[in-house]
Parts: C-alpha cells; structure tokens; sequence
C-alpha cells in the first residue's frame, strides 16, 4: 500500500530536522508502540501493538533510519512480526524551504502478510493508509508543537 | 482454528455487566451474537483475555415503538427485527437492509446492538443509523450517556464507545407517514459484505422535497451521510435529472478503499448508480404528505 | 424384472449420512489419541534460519516439537508422483521445510500435544527467524528469464516444456484464408471440499500395526508408500479412507506432508494422533490449480472449417510439482474437442512460482482446453458473421467417424482416440432445450426494455476411465446378503449405490441387500484410486465381471443341490431356481452356506468354497464423454452484476448407472464451473501472500447464484467396457467457463465487450463496458 502527502509547517528546516530525527518523536507517533529500544545510531528494536477494535497483534521488530542526508532527506523502515503476521514499511520524508516554514513531503509503503493479511484484506488497504496517515500527521504536530 | 485461552463471564443483568467491563476494561469484549467476534477469536486474531456473555440478559432484548421512533434493546436479534411488524409499519427501510445482512442462520444469531458496536463500514445497520439519524445509549459505570449516530462511528470497526460501556439500546427515529424509502446494494453473492449500498428517504410535500436522506456504506471508514447530495435535493421537484445529479454528489461524498473484489473506483462510481436507483424507487413509494 | 442398472433409486449411503451416523476422519477417536498442529511459513519464500521451540516445549500438555531435523530418513523430497520425459526438474517440497520455504504454507515445524487448543498455543510459542528471499508471485514474471528462482539450482523457473503436434500447423496456417489469436487468462482456484483434509495414526507395538485414517482418494497407493517409508510390512499397514466429504483432486496426493508426519508422530510417541485441517490452513496447504496464460490461435476457411490450431502456454505449477504436469498435458489433450482438427499444435511451459503448489482438481486442465477452443471459435464465428451454434456444428465428428484418431498421446500415455459418441445429436438437443433458434428474437425484445441477457453454448470432449487398473471382490454370505469390496475411494460419488446396483442385476438380488466398502486397503488391497472420472468404469467393471464369477460359481453350486445344470440355473429375487420350474428354488444365501461344507468332500470343479470372485479391469485407453452447456446469463452494465437465469446440459456417458446420482455429479460440477467463472479466485500479492484464505473472500456460489439446472441425458455405450459406461465425475464443470463467456459477451454485444479471462467480476465487467464504451 503506498500513500504520500505534503504539509507545511511554521518552523525553518533545520528546526524540523531535528525535531524528526528525535526519538522522542518516534516514540510518540509509531503506531502501538509499546517499546523502542536504542541498539544502535538510528536504529531501535521496537515492540508494537497494532490493532482495530478486537483485533491486535504484538509485532517484535527493528525501525532504522537510514539513507540520512541531513537536513533535508531520509529514509524510515519499520518492520516487525508476530503472531498474526508480519510488517514491512517504509517512509521516505524530504524537507524543503518555503518561505519562513518548511514543507514536509512523505512518502510512505506498507506491506502487511501472514494471517492478517489472507483474512483481513477487506480492512488492511484502508486501515494501513490510516496508519500511515496517523503517523505522518503525528510528526507533523509534534513539529508544530515542539521547538 | 482454536481460541487463545480466555476466561468467561455470563451476567445476568445489565449491572453486573457493566460492572464487569468496570473491572476489565480494555481487557475485555462483549460477546452478543458472536457472528463476528467469534471468528476473530478462533482465528486467534482477537486474543480478548476476558468474554462477558450478554446473551442471557433478557431485559436487553425489545422493539418499542416510542418516541417517533423504534426502540431496541442491544441484545435484539436481527432475525427478530426483520420479522418485526413494528418494524414493517414505521421503518421499512430497517427491514429492508436487514434483510440483506449476511444469511438468515446469522441473523438469528446477531444483534442490532452488536452490528452497530462492531462498526464494520460495510454494515448495513450502520448506514440506516446514520441516515435516519438514530442515537444509541451507553452505559458505563458513571452512568448512562446518549451518543448520536454522527459522534458513534470513528473509523473502521471503532466506535467512540469506552471500553468500559455497554452499549444498551438503539434508536431509529421513524419516518413519517407516507414516506418512500429505498435500500439497495451491490454484493458479489446474496449475503456477503456489499461493495457499497444505499439506504434513502424521501418525504415529499406538495410536489417537492422535504426532506431527503442518504446514508451509505461501503464507501470509507465509517457509513457516510451524503449531505450535500441530500442538501441538493431539498425543495426539488423530483425527477430523472434530479436524481442523476444527486448521484454525482454522491460520489463526490464518498472516499472508498479498494481491496480484491472492488477498486476504490467501482465502488464510488456504483455508490452514485445505487443512490439513483435508491432515489428513484423511493419516489416509487412515496405517498404525498399533505 | 426391470433392471437396477439405469434406475433412478436413492442412495444406500445416505441413511446414515442425513443422520450424522457417517464417520469421516475427525470422528475418529480413539483412548489416549493427543492432536496435531502444522507451524506454517508465513513468508513465500525464506530462508530458515533457526527455529527454537523451548517455550513452546514448556507448556504443560504439549508433547512434542519436530522440524527437519528431527525427521532423519524421513526428512527426503517427497515421492515424484507420475514422472515425465519432458519434466527436467521434478521438485518435490520435504515433509517439513529444513532450510527454505517456498510458499506461504509450507510446513516449518509439528506440534502434537494433548488437544488442539493446546498445539495451538504451542504454535504461538514456536520462533522462527527467517530471512526473507525475492519472491516471484506472478507466473508471466516468472517465466521471464532473470526472474527471481523458485528453486536456486535451476537455471530458470522452468520445470517443464512438452509439445504435441499433429499434421503440419505451420503450413495449416500459411494457407488459411482467416487466422485468429487470442491470448486467455484463467486465474487460480481449489477446490474446496465441505470436508477439509485429516489424518489420525495409530500404532500397536504388540502387533506391529500402523492404521491410518486420512481423508484421501487414493488410500492403496498412501498405504504402499507409508508401509515402504517406515520399512513395514504392507500387510502390516492398514489405511482407511472413511466417509470422505469431497476430494475434487486435492486429496489425490502421495503425500501431503501431513500424511507422513501424523504416523511418524504415532510411532515415535507410541500414542494415536489426529491432525485435523482447518478450513483457513486449507488455502494455503491444500494443492490448488486452475493458473494457465494462452496464447492461442485459429486457422480457418471461409466457411467457418477449422484449418489449423494452436497454442502455446504457461502452466503454474506453484512451488513444487509434485503430480507433475498432468494438468497441462489434459489441458492440451483436451483442446481439440469434438472438432476435426487435422493440424495442431500445443506447447506448454511449466513455471513454478512461490505460491501453494498444484495439483489435478476437478477438469484437471479440461476446463482450460474448452475454454481456449471454445473462444477460439466464436471469434472466428464472430469475425466471419456466422452463427455460433453453426460453426460448431460445421466442424463436429460426425458418428460415423469413430473410432477417431486425435492424433495426440493422452494423460494415460496411450495413443487420444474417441471411442464413440454423437455429438452432433447432443447439440441440436441443448440448442433445442434452450430454444436457440428464437434467441434473437428474445434478446431484441429484452433489450428495448433495457435488459442484457445473452446465450453461450460451449461443447467439449471429455476423456474418462482411464487405467491401469481396479479391481473387485464380490461375495454371498450366507444370509443372503452381498458382499463388495473394491480399491477406490468414495467422496460422494455414489459407489456404495451405483456398484450395488450393478451386482444386484447380475445376481438378481436388491440393491439394498448389497453392501459396498471402499477405502479400506484392509478390505481390498489392490487399486489406485478415485480420480480423473474412472472409479465407474474401471471399478464398477471390475465389480461386473467378479459378480459374473459369483454368478456362475452359484449357478454350479445350485445346479448341484437342484439336480439340474448350471445353464438351466437363472436368479432373481434372491433366489436360485430352475428355469421353468421355479418351484425347484433356493434362496441365494442357502446357496452360500452350500458352498462351504463343513466336513466331507467338496466337489472339485468348485475350485474351492463360497461364492466369491475377485476380478481386475485393466482398460487399454480411456473412453470419451461429451456434452453441450448452454446458458443464458443477464448482466447489468452499470454495476457489473451477473446473473446466471437458465443452464442447460445435454451430456452423454455412456450407459447410465443412476440418473439421480449422475445429475448429482452434474449439479455439483456446473456450480464448481459457476464459481470458476464468475466468483472464485484465489488472490495473491506481489510478495506471494494469499489474500482469500477464508470463505469471505473465496467465494463459493451458493443456491442463490447457480440456477436450477436443465439436464438431457444422451446414451452411446462405449465398447471399451462390457458396462459401456464412461466417466461422469468431472462432465459438469468442464465447459461452464467457455459458456459463460460466451453469454456474457453476447449479453454485452451493444458495447463490444470481448471477454478473454476467468473468472469474472462486477468490477472488471463494469470495467470492459466502461473500456469498450471508450473506444466505440
């Protein structure tokens, strides 16, 4: 599932930048995030609860972000699995100058298989985007509301 | 196909259930009809540690016909509803839509308050609540708090329902006399989950449009009221070209996911010819109000 | 006395089935038997890494946790069922995974413990690190060269390349007035029995007995190979296949994983097992089939006379091949039809992808040749204006043409050669019965009232009753009451009625008084199963002539006590009696008491006691069903919506054993061909997940969607068999795509609207008309 978006944010780039590189940030806005655990530079073991209503699943995985071209540019990989089945995503966030603000463009793909997805495809494309979307929006409000 | 471990309650009264899901809280589910939840459990996709059994509270199942409207206790079966002459007289549209939900075996089991509480976005009971906009009662361990159809549905299967409340009734303002009314949908077979659907209603007076209603489902997170589509309706006289542009503001309305049965854009452009043909049999069954 | 042959009775097993007295494999229970469960690949292509069961060991209950390395002589590719010249690489996947996983569903790990629920926690428990590999889903991709490997020691996915040809086509085609190409889509399905798979083991130390209850179509073949496996006696091994609800081919394996797993589990833990198939498990490690890409091609006159066809096409054979390439090889043998086609040529590559691997179901690849041939003709009846039924009709055999050489080697690697048969006579009757020649007409009148309907009319060849062999035993107790034992198995075919109705003519006897048991090699030890449509013909001839053997061993036993010679012995109502004197009688069963004298002498030309005879049929080839569907489906553009309103079939197997279980068999395979045609599809994403794996999503027509059925039923008795039957098991589903789409084209004709795949869908019908609206 690929999603992608753009929002304007009333702080200068390299403001964002720290901000999104923040784990504080990543701690808040990962969906289900349970845990994340530093284990490496830029890169976490993580425990998520994913779930809608009744259904929820532990995934037990790593998020990284890689591909850094400070202050602009990077890439942001979660994946995890677990006993409903597993997830790959993937997040590219590019920053631009505009005016006094920035402009955050996102891109993201989520891939969600085993059992969730031989049951739950009716749901999974909208749910995912949803997800995905929460995210997005989840940094671009804790930008906003930070420094 | 069996279930993760999980430990059973069978209140039998709403008090204790309630008082149950005071103490669980997101711990625990209800289990009503169990047409979906049990699946999910036995999938071992829902792994709830805790089931409260509602089944045997029997003073949660009813239909009155109070208030303008219908009146139903959560634990009402479907089946029942369906076959309701209460329902027939003041809400045929409910009827209709019922008689659409899944197969009868399900319907015998699944309950009006469990089809709205579980939220699924092709639920055809959700559509009629909004479109009608009905009103359910939650009671928690503060009390009783009234929620409107608007503020119920959130997203997919979620609903502003806290997990500690039981939802406990449901109500389905009635149209009024002489109303015409419509439920249609798409379904790959008789029973399965609709690709979209529409329930509507038409009032007319003296010629033109008094009041019209659109609620479908299908079509995004939650059932979506089509109020600009309705808005262009209002005051009309009805006719051919009416309807053809409500259905475009129909799909203006509506934001559907696709998934393997049915792209997003089968679904929106079927929307608007479900809601044209939903409008025009509903004009088919109007009586005018004076 | 009228026969029992050909009569229209009720089923011998249905008392007990309606009442829930039948015992299929999960009714099996036995004291101290603990569960199973299969810890999956949920990746479609890994690597395994590592997989560590301690938590799992830990829970209280669970008794056991095996993966490959566990399995020791076991652990080998399973057997290669069928081998063939043309297929190079013969992959078979291990009883359980040991260092990769091809396909979603591939067994990693094996749990047993004291009940289900507990395996299942275990499951939750076990933890596998994986690596995931590329994965190559789509069988166009995979047949390209540089796609991802399946199988890293094969240069490319390619496990197969095999083509047949007769005559000249490329000459054929250089000389045709009209040549005509299409390129057909038929996607992925299974079959779906109400029953999913099983099987309990249990082994006595003391007498060094392995029995074995699976549900299976071919229970000989599993006993042989488990009795060979865990170096057994065969006497030794005991295999039943109980009440079987449904096979449809998917439970023709020799093995599944499962079927080895369960008895070694039996024999290590020394306790009985039961692994019970979950109906989700099902879509992912139940063989499924129906995946083919042709690119195919006609040569015609002017006249509609078929020239020359061709066809070069992609099988998916999934991630492991174990029946080997017998579906594309039917398919390819199928293709010609009842059409004189004197130059052909059909070419096919098997691909394996990284999804559930394939095996025969119901057509095995019949439905895929009629589709091809099928749509081959109504585009060039199409671009050539003339009618479809005629363009038929023009190129059918005619009945004085057979035996007729088709040119091409069968499934059975004998020589494709139509016994008998009228085809023409079989269309005419389906054109008659869904009134053809006023269909014009009809459909003008309901499209000015705004209504799309359209008629298809599609005719196959279906070939049935193949070798090499079945066999039977037919004995009379001496209450009177028959005895039949064969090697096949029964999943609803009828054989307790229709084999009991066969002996009860020869010995004149009631068909309630004959009790039939199949699947039980303990029973019959000699056979190799239920599938292709021959259990009728080659076990039901095989139960023919051991019942003439018990005929005339009685005759010779009665003619002794009745003082009179065995020619003038005649039975009939379960009586011996001398003809012209019935007076002078016994009952059958006194016959059979005679026949085993307790002291004394017997006599020898009885060649021993009893009445009892066991006989083998070994056909030379197959014999030759055909048939015509024909129906009228009304499709709304708007929506996409398909509704089937009528369905004829004309069908001709030979001499019929019931009607009432033959339309059975026919009702049943038209809603598997509804389903492949308009709603069951089996969908995987790009990375080789199963997105319908449960009935929400693969879609079963229901009584709603398959209208009543119109059957006419055509005799032209075979000579390959005294019987004359032919096979009736897999007639229903075999055209009902061709005609589908047919009538869907022709419901949409205003829009010109082509149809080239199956199955259909709202969506993608909605879509053509859109697509087809555009370029009007």
């Amino acid at each position: 599932m690929k999603l992608e978006g753009t929002n304007s944010l009333p702080a200068p780039v390299e403001t964002v930048w720290k901000t999104i590189n923040d784990p504080e940030a990543l701690r808040r806005c990962t969906p289900g995030l349970k845990e994340l655990k530093e284990v490496g530079p830029d890169t976490y073991q993580a425990t998520l609860q994913i779930g809608v209503a009744a259904v929820k699943g532990t995934y037990a995985g790593t998020l990284a972000i890689t591909d850094k071209r400070a202050p602009a540019h990077y890439k942001i990989s979660l994946d995890g699995s677990g006993g409903a089945g597993f997830m790959k995503g993937e997040g590219i966030v590019d920053l631009e100058p505009h005016g006094d603000g920035t402009l955050l463009k996102w891109a993201g793909d989520i891939q969600i298989g085993g059992l969730i997805a031989g049951v739950g495809q009716r749901m999974l494309g909208g749910i995912g985007k949803m997800l995905i979307g929460q995210f997005f929006k989840c940094l671009e409000d804790y930008v906003g509301g930070g420094t | 196909m069996k279930p993760a471990v999980f430990e059973y309650f069978s209140p039998q009264t709403v008090e204790e259930a309630v008082a149950l899901l005071g103490e669980y809280g997101d711990d625990a589910k209800v289990l009503a009809g169990g047409q979906s939840l049990v699946p999910l459990m036995n999938m071992r996709l829902a792994r709830p540690p805790v089931v409260v059994d509602i089944n045997r509270i029997e003073s949660l199942a009813y239909i009155r016909d109070e208030d303008g409207g219908l009146r139903f206790g959560a634990l009402t079966r479907q089946r029942a509803a369906e076959r309701s002459p209460l329902v027939a007289a003041r809400c045929p549209l409910l009827r209709d839509a019922l008689r659409l939900v899944g197969h009868v075996q399900i319907r015998n089991r699944g309950t009006i308050g469990g089809s709205i509480a579980h939220a699924d976005p092709a639920a055809e009971l959700t559509a009629v609540l909004a479109a009608l906009d009905g009103e359910v009662t939650a009671r928690g361990p503060q009390g009783d708090r009234v929620i409107s159809a608007r503020e119920l549905f959130v997203t997919y299967l979620t609903t502003s329902l806290e997990p500690r409340e039981l939802l406990v009734e449901a109500r389905f303002p009635a149209p009024p006399q002489g109303a015409g009314w419509s439920w249609m949908e798409v379904a790959r077979r008789h029973g399965d989950f609709a690709l979209a659907g529409v329930g509507t209603v038409l009032v007319l007076r003296r010629g033109t449009i008094a009041d019209a209603r659109i609620g479908l489902i299908g079509v995004g997170p939650t059932p979506v009221r089509a109020a600009e589509a309705e808005r262009g309706l209002i005051g009309q006289p009805p006719s051919e070209a009416l309807w053809e542009a409500a259905a475009e503001a129909v799909r203006d309305a509506v934001s559907p996911d696709g998934d393997i049965h049915a792209s997003a854009e089968y679904r929106r452009h079927v929307a608007g010819v479900l809601a044209q043909r939903a409008l025009r049999e509903s004009l088919s069954r109007v009586q005018e109000a004076a | 006395m009228s026969p029992h042959v050909g009569a229209r009775i009720t089923r011998n097993e249905d008392p007990a089935l309606l009442r829930g007295r039948g015992l299929f494999v999960d009714d099996v229970r036995l004291p101290g038997m603990v569960c199973a469960a299969v810890l999956r690949s949920p990746h479609a292509h890994a690597r395994i890494n590592r997989i560590d069961a301690r938590r799992a060991l830990a829970v209280p209950g669970v008794l056991a946790v095996f993966t490959h390395a566990d399995l020791g002589e076991l652990g080998g590719p399973l057997p290669k069922l069928i081998p063939h010249p043309a297929l190079t690489y013969h992959k078979t996947q291990e009883p359980l995974a040991s260092t990769v996983a091809r396909f979603v569903g591939e067994p990693v790990a094996f749990v047993v413990a004291e009940d289900r629920y507990l395996a299942e926690d275990a499951l939750d428990l076990i933890a596998v690190d994986y690596t995931p590999l590329p994965v190559v889903e789509s069988l166009q991709e995979a047949a390209v060269p540089g796609a991802p490997l399946v199988h890293a020691d094969m240069p490319n996915n390619v496990c197969a390349h095999y083509t047949q040809r007769v005559g000249d086509v490329e000459r054929s085609f250089a000389r045709a007035a009209h040549r005509f190409r299409e390129r057909l889509v038929i996607d992925r399905g299974t079959s779906s029995p109400l029953e999913t798979r099983g099987v309990v083991a249990s082994w006595q130390p003391q007498t060094r007995q392995l029995d074995i209850w699976d549900s299976t179509q071919a229970p000989i073949p599993i006993r042989n190979g488990l009795a060979a496996m865990f170096h057994l006696p065969q006497a030794g091994v005991r295999v039943v296949a109980p009440d079987v609800g449904g096979g449809f081919g998917c439970k023709v394996m020799m093995f599944y994983p499962e079927e080895i797993l369960v008895p070694m589990a039996a024999l290590r833990l020394a306790r009985p097992v039961k692994w019970i198939e979950d109906r989700r498990e099902h879509f992912v490690a139940t063989n499924q089939e129906r995946e083919q890409i042709h690119e195919a091609e006609i040569a015609v006159d002017d006249d509609g006379l078929i020239l020359g066809v061709r066809t070069t096409f992609l099988y998916d054979a999934g991630a492991y091949c174990p029946y080997g390439i017998i579906v594309p090889i039917v398919a390819g043998t199928t293709l010609p039809g009842p059409y004189r086609i004197a130059h052909y040529h059909c070419e096919f590559r098997a691909i394996f992808t990284n999804k559930t691997p394939v095996s025969p179901y119901r057509g095995a690849g019949r439905p895929h040749g009629v589709f091809v041939m099928e749509r081959l003709l109504d585009r060039a009846a199409g671009e050539l204006g003339l009618d479809r039924a005629e363009i038929r009709r023009r190129n059918l055999i005619q009945p004085n043409e057979f035996p007729y050489d088709v040119g091409v080697i069968y499934q059975d690697n004998a020589p494709l050669q139509y016994d008998s048969g009228d085809y023409p006579r079989c269309l005419s009757r389906a054109a008659d019965m869904i009134d053809y020649a006023r269909w014009g007409a009809r459909q003008q009148a309901n499209r000015a009232a705004g209504r799309y309907l359209g008629l298809g009319i599609a005719c196959y060849v279906e070939g049935t009753g193949i070798g090499p062999y079945e066999g039977s035993r037919v004995n009379v107790e001496p209450s009177g009451k028959v005895f039949v034992a064969t090697g096949v198995g029964t999943q609803g075919q009828g054989h307790m009625t229709v084999f009991a109705q066969i002996v009860a003519d020869v010995l004149g006897v009631d068909p309630r008084d004959v009790s039939v048991r199949t699947g039980d090699t303990t029973a019959f030890g000699w056979g190799t199963g239920t599938f292709a449509s021959r259990a009728g013909v080659v076990a039901g001839t095989a139960v023919s002539l051991a019942a003439e053997a018990v005929r005339e061993k009685t005759r010779l036993v009665a003619a002794s006590l009745l003082e009179a010679r065995p020619d003038e012995i005649e039975l009939e109502h379960g009586r011996a009696f001398v003809r012209g004197a019935p007076a002078r009688s016994l009952l059958l069963g006194e016959v059979a008491a005679a026949s085993n004298p307790l002291r004394f002498t017997m006599p020898r030309d009885w060649e021993g006691p009893g009445l009892e005879a066991t006989r083998y049929f070994a056909p030379p080839r197959g014999t030759f069903s055909n048939g015509v569907h024909a129906c009228i489906v009304e499709v709304d553009p708007e929506t996409g919506m398909l509704r089937v309103r009528r369905y004829v079939v004309v069908h001709d197997c030979g001499r019929v054993l019931n009607p009432l279980i033959l339309d059975g068999q026919i009702h049943g395979g038209v809603a598997q061909g509804l389903g492949g045609a308009v709603w069951e599809k089996l969908v995987y994403d790009a990375q080789g997940q199963p997105l319908a794996t449960t009935f929400m999503d693969y879609l079963l027509p229901t009584s709603e969607e398959v209208p009543p059925l119109e059957v006419g039923h055509e005799e032209t008795p075979t000579p390959l068999n005294p019987l004359g039957v032919k096979g009736a098991g897999e007639a229903g589903v075999i055209p009902v795509a061709a005609a589908v789409a047919q009538a869907v084209e022709d419901a949409l004709q205003p829009f010109g609207v082509h149809i080239t795949e199956m199955p259909l869908s709202p969506n993608r019908v909605r879509q053509l008309v859109a697509e087809a609206r555009r370029s009007l």
